[in-house]
């Protein structure tokens, strides 16, 4: 909270309508009226590299099943996420697992300030769910070739390895490697825009994703035995 | 060309890179240097809604087999779409048919601006691409419920349709399957955002478009040798 002065990817704040159709506010409202609806386990927030992950098949195969909501709004920094994450996003539900994947699109911001956007939101959620098991995935490299962000995103990475031990029920899950080749490059395969995963690229860092939430939630203490009784 | 001086929509340009990795521009080359040694029957050019087009399982099953090239950039105005094709991003082929679907993102610009871009890339395509026929994709409406973008999006809809038919070799194809219910409402399972499609989405557009190159290839195949 007293960080919030000082960093402005800490201090919540809502995206202006700016295109003119409020999108993101639509899109916002949706989650929110989700969370009085539906009793998810887990539940993913982010930018567009969360809510594309639900277009593909994947999300379908491994993460539907575990009963998982998908909050992602593409073009979210780490001050958007907090914003809804204040302002409902958190309510009436009580996931076991949240996983939190945002911080490339702040270019407004130093890597030092992007690191603290998302120990804010980890904090946040420390204290509006203090039963979660926050998973915070590392940025991705990005761009053809060699880049000012790349450096800035490993940076943020570097930032949170260190960070994030401090905090409770959280840690970083880093899917970063195996994107850049020997040549410095990432292929089109992976990103298909050099920012954006394909299914092949999406394959890639669901499957440590995937075994990483299973083992949380079986660690989970349970609420199964009443259901099984 | 000379169109530029009073329509910003109608001003080639390129997509600046105010990120700071230079994805547009790298994906630009990459479009020509890929297209080298293909030959595309169809190409499709234009914007988000076509980039992701490609990454859904409906690319491979309908327009693959049409041997296809998909050339979408996210975020693209008409001005993106003209500077790339200006710039030669179609140098080393010769589609029969060019698909393009680009306005939705050309904030600021009016309807009749928009309808003027569009048209200035039909006619770039004409002087280009001679041989080839040039569909036009209807803009979808967008947002959750009505907005100014459905309303300016359905103009340049209805400018388009009244002026294409004029132009040689180019039509125009609403391929709006009715994807605002009676309340108004667009829904999520259509537009995961209320702009972008989803699986099930495109799943509901691309059947008209892909009836449409087929009987244009086939009317290509009968203008034949």
């Amino acid at each position: 909270m007293s960080q919030g002065d000082s960093n402005p990817a800490a201090v919540p704040h809502a995206a202006e309508d700016i295109q003119g159709d409020d999108r993101w506010m639509s899109q916002h409202n949706r989650f929110v009226l989700d969370c009085k609806d539906k009793e998810p386990d887990v539940l993913f927030v982010g930018d567009s590299m969360v809510q594309l992950l639900q277009q593909y098949e994947i999300w379908r195969e491994l993460f539907s099943p575990l009963h998982a909501l998908n909050f992602g709004i593409g073009g979210d920094t780490t001050a958007h996420v907090l914003w809804r994450l204040k302002n409902g996003e958190l309510e009436n539900i009580k996931p076991k697992v949240i996983v939190v994947w945002v911080g490339t699109n702040n270019h407004e911001n130093t890597a030092e300030e992007v690191a603290g956007g998302i120990e804010a939101i980890v904090r946040l959620i420390n204290t509006r769910q203090p039963q979660a098991k926050v998973i915070v995935l590392s940025l991705l490299p990005r761009g053809e070739k060699p880049n000012p962000l790349r450096q800035k995103n490993a940076k943020v990475n570097q930032l949170l390895k260190a960070s994030l031990p401090k905090l409770a029920s959280v840690q970083l899950l880093d899917v970063s490697g195996g994107f850049v080749h020997s040549d410095g490059a990432i292929s089109c395969h992976d990103m298909f825009d050099f920012l954006h995963l394909t299914g092949g690229g999406y394959a890639k860092i669901c499957k440590p994703l995937h075994e990483l939430i299973m083992q949380l939630l079986e660690e989970t203490p349970e609420e199964k035995q009443a259901a099984l009784a | 060309m000379s169109d530029g001086d009073r329509n910003p929509a109608a001003a080639p340009r390129p997509l600046a890179d105010v990120q700071g990795d230079g994805r547009w521009l790298a994906l630009h080359h990459r479009f020509i240097a890929d297209s080298k040694d293909k030959e595309p029957e169809v190409v499709f050019i234009g914007d988000a809604l076509v980039q992701l087009l490609q990454q859904f399982e409906i690319w491979r099953e309908l327009f693959s087999p049409l041997h296809a090239l998909n050339f979408g950039l996210g975020g693209d105005g008409t001005q993106h779409v003209l500077w790339r094709l200006q710039q030669g991003e179609m140098q080393h082929i010769w589609p029969k048919i060019v698909v393009v679907w680009v306005g939705t993102n050309n904030h600021g610009h009016t309807a009749e601006q928009v309808a003027g871009g569009i048209e200035a890339i039909v006619r770039l395509l004409q002087e280009q691409q001679p041989q080839a026929r040039v569909v036009v994709l209807g803009l979808l409406p967008r947002g959750q419920g009505p907005n100014p973008l459905r309303e300016r999006n359905r103009r340049v809809n209805e400018l388009l349709q009244a002026r294409l038919p004029r132009l040689p070799n180019a039509c125009f194809l609403d391929a709006d399957p009715g994807f605002v219910h009676s309340d108004g409402a667009i829904s999520h399972h259509d537009m995961y955002d209320y702009l972008h499609l989803t699986r099930h989405g495109y799943a509901r557009l691309c059947p008209r478009l892909h009836a449409l190159l087929l009987r244009l290839l086939g009317e290509c195949q009968g203008a034949g040798p």
